[in-house]
């Protein structure tokens, strides 16, 4: 699939040509607003940072801004084209596909953030866990993990999509929520794994320990703070990626039912009618492609602006 | 070498059964049974029980896996519940179809992005690689099946209907039944849209990742000193800079492998294709057991060859990696 950015971060870490200049006044400034600076100088990344606002800002003031309902059906304006009324047109159920794009977005990003979250706030306990502790409890955590990873990603995500059996509305978006967020655990846990096992090793973890902090205190306040910049990286390109799963799920018969406003859903029902109404399908798939690029984009220049190495 | 590949083919074994094994345990706790819809109007609860029975779903899921395992080494991959057809024979009908499109996406894909991600890093910071960059990142944001719309729009509909938009003319040799059509333009006709629909996602990937490394070879000194000592710019290229940007993109690839199989799921679904990807989430939303084993089986199979592909590629690439 395309999958935006995450899978080929170590390869370009290091690479990118981003010629960052250090300027003398770096020392004062904290790493936050050094990283800020840097990605107020990239172009491409305000440009995704407007775009995911813009977007947060449609699904906010989604039914302000719908010139209609997205789900009332009118059977005498049923495929009606572009017109002042319905400026994207209606679909086969005479429901304007405006208000449909529009309320998509919702249903995209809740699914898109908050697919990603859960797999955040799951993961990088379970990595933190067992990179601290290794031995048995790293086994065993990261055997689970892998037998997750072992799995051809769309192949878990269907299968675990058909056991919770699709449903419209609220319930139905928490579940393709679960199902992409479980296929999304590992890559947390591995992540933060590999962070947690250099860092243990740092003086300053062994004087900590010394001065008798309990492990608890140690994972919150000195070894996770540390492995902040890469989790961060990979949730906003990974939001990206849970945005193309959940359509291609949609587009698949196995999201968010209808009559539940779903770009991916829209776009596969409107496709039978291509012939005929071929500008029906282009809305939801642009919708789609415009958040994802959103997110590719800030994610890239996070990136450059988090990661020190780029220097 | 050979006892490294001998080593590695063992390890598959393992895998396979594991994945195949969570994926039959997975679709048995599916809500809803097969037995009902292969009854329809006639269920009677006495009737469902014999079926049951018929089926060996009445035993313990381990055992039912056991069974199917048993009959799998002995070549029966099982029959399906709903067709009755063999699984075996429907994968190996299947199979060139999903074969064909992923191969010719793979050739889209490395046609678009070596020549493109070279340009961009040789001429680091011109309009021609600011051209490849931009378009290797609208790339990756597309899914598959909207690039897919929009060669529909624009071959199907746009063009006349110069491309057909769904259906399939089988390769000359693998037409299943003589009721099928066959021929290479028919085919070729068929594949063009859903080979470049998977292709060009890959491609933008391929493009970022190969170009960001060839960025870091170039600058390596066994580079300047291939060209210090006076070769052309294209063994320069080619052979020392391009063999080595590989190796990190190869590795990339490999994992992108998972979703390649989401992909052709969603280009065969759009363009109607009968190959391996639609028999999948065909069988899978139908609970036919036997037929999401095979589809299983096929994949996990797939997925775990190609992994040791990758890892043979290197060989290739750079022949100070040796396995022993």
């Amino acid at each position: 699939m395309a999958n935006g950015g995450e899978s080929f971060r170590g390869a370009l870490e290091a690479a990118l040509p981003v010629g960052i200049a250090v300027s003398a006044d770096d020392r004062s400034e904290s790493p936050l607003r050094q990283a800020i600076r840097r990605l107020r100088k990239s172009t491409t990344a305000v440009i995704g940072v407007v775009i995911v606002a813009a977007l947060l800002l449609v699904a906010l003031f989604a039914d302000v801004l719908a010139p209609q309902s997205p789900i009332a059906n009118d059977q005498t304006q049923t495929f009606a084209r572009p017109s002042w009324d319905h400026p994207l047109g209606t679909d086969q159920l005479g429901r304007d596909m405006l208000s449909r794009v529009i309320h998509g977005t919702r249903i995209s990003l809740l699914v898109g953030v908050s697919s990603v979250l859960l797999a955040l706030f799951i993961g990088v306990p379970f990595g933190l866990i067992a990179g601290y502790y290794g031995g048995r409890v790293d086994s065993v955590v990261m055997r689970v993990m892998d037998l997750i990873l072992a799995f051809p990603i769309y192949l878990l995500a269907i299968i675990l999509m058909v056991i919770f059996t699709p449903t419209a509305g609220l319930i139905g978006t928490i579940k393709v929520t679960g199902a992409i967020a479980i296929v999304r655990i590992p890559i947390y846990a591995r992540l933060v794994r590999g962070s947690v096992l250099s860092i243990k090793e740092k003086e300053y973890i062994e004087s900590c320990r010394a001065l008798g902090v309990r492990d608890p205190m140690i994972l919150a306040r000195h070894i996770l703070p540390n492995c902040l910049a890469p989790i961060i990286v990979t949730t906003t390109l990974g939001i990206a990626t849970s945005i193309i799963v959940e359509a291609t799920l949609s587009f698949l018969g196995l999201g968010t039912q209808p009559p539940t406003p779903s770009w991916g859903w829209d776009l596969k029902a409107n496709v039978a009618f291509i012939q005929a109404n071929p500008w029906l399908s282009l809305f939801p798939g642009l919708a789609i492609f415009v958040t994802v690029l959103g997110f590719n984009l800030f994610g890239d220049g996070l990136r450059d602006a988090l990661d020190p190495r780029l220097k | 070498m050979r006892t490294y590949i001998l080593k590695r083919l063992v390890q598959i074994v393992p895998t396979v059964l594991m994945i195949t094994f969570v994926v039959f345990v997975m679709m048995r706790s599916v809500p809803g049974d097969p037995v009902v819809s292969v009854l329809g109007d006639a269920y009677t609860e006495e009737d469902a029980i014999k079926a049951r029975e018929a089926y060996g779903l009445d035993k313990p899921i381990v055992v039912q896996y056991f069974i199917w395992l048993g009959k799998l080494v002995q070549g029966d991959w099982g029959a399906s519940i709903l067709t009755g057809r063999p699984v075996l024979q429907d994968v190996m009908i299947r199979l060139p179809v999903t074969l064909e499109l992923i191969v010719l996406s793979m050739f889209v894909a490395l046609v678009i992005a070596v020549p493109a991600a070279i340009i961009g890093a040789l001429r680091q910071n011109t309009w021609a690689d600011y051209t490849a960059t931009t378009a290797a990142m609208i790339g990756v944001s597309i899914p598959e099946f909207f690039i897919g719309v929009l060669l529909l729009l624009a071959f199907s509909i746009g063009l006349g209907g110069l491309l057909p938009s769904s259906g399939w003319v089988y390769l000359p040799g693998t037409c299943p039944s003589i009721v099928c059509s066959a021929s290479l333009w028919g085919n070729t006709m068929h594949v063009l849209m859903p080979a470049f629909a998977l292709g060009v996602g890959r491609a933008a990937i391929l493009t970022r990742l190969l170009r960001a490394s060839m960025l870091e070879v170039i600058r390596t000194e066994y580079v300047t000193t291939a060209r210090a000592k006076g070769l052309g710019e294209r063994p320069v290229v080619f052979k020392h800079a391009l063999k080595n940007a590989l190796i990190p993109t190869v590795t990339v690839m490999g994992l992108q492998v998972g979703f390649l199989i989401g992909g052709a799921i969603v280009v065969e679904t759009l363009f109607a294709m009968p190959g391996l990807g639609t028999f999948g989430i065909d069988a899978i939303v139908a609970r036919d057991y036997q037929q999401v084993q095979g589809f299983a089986l096929i994949t996990a199979l797939a997925f775990v060859v190609i992994n040791l592909l990758v890892d043979l590629t290197y060989t290739f690439l750079d022949p100070r990696i040796r396995y022993a």
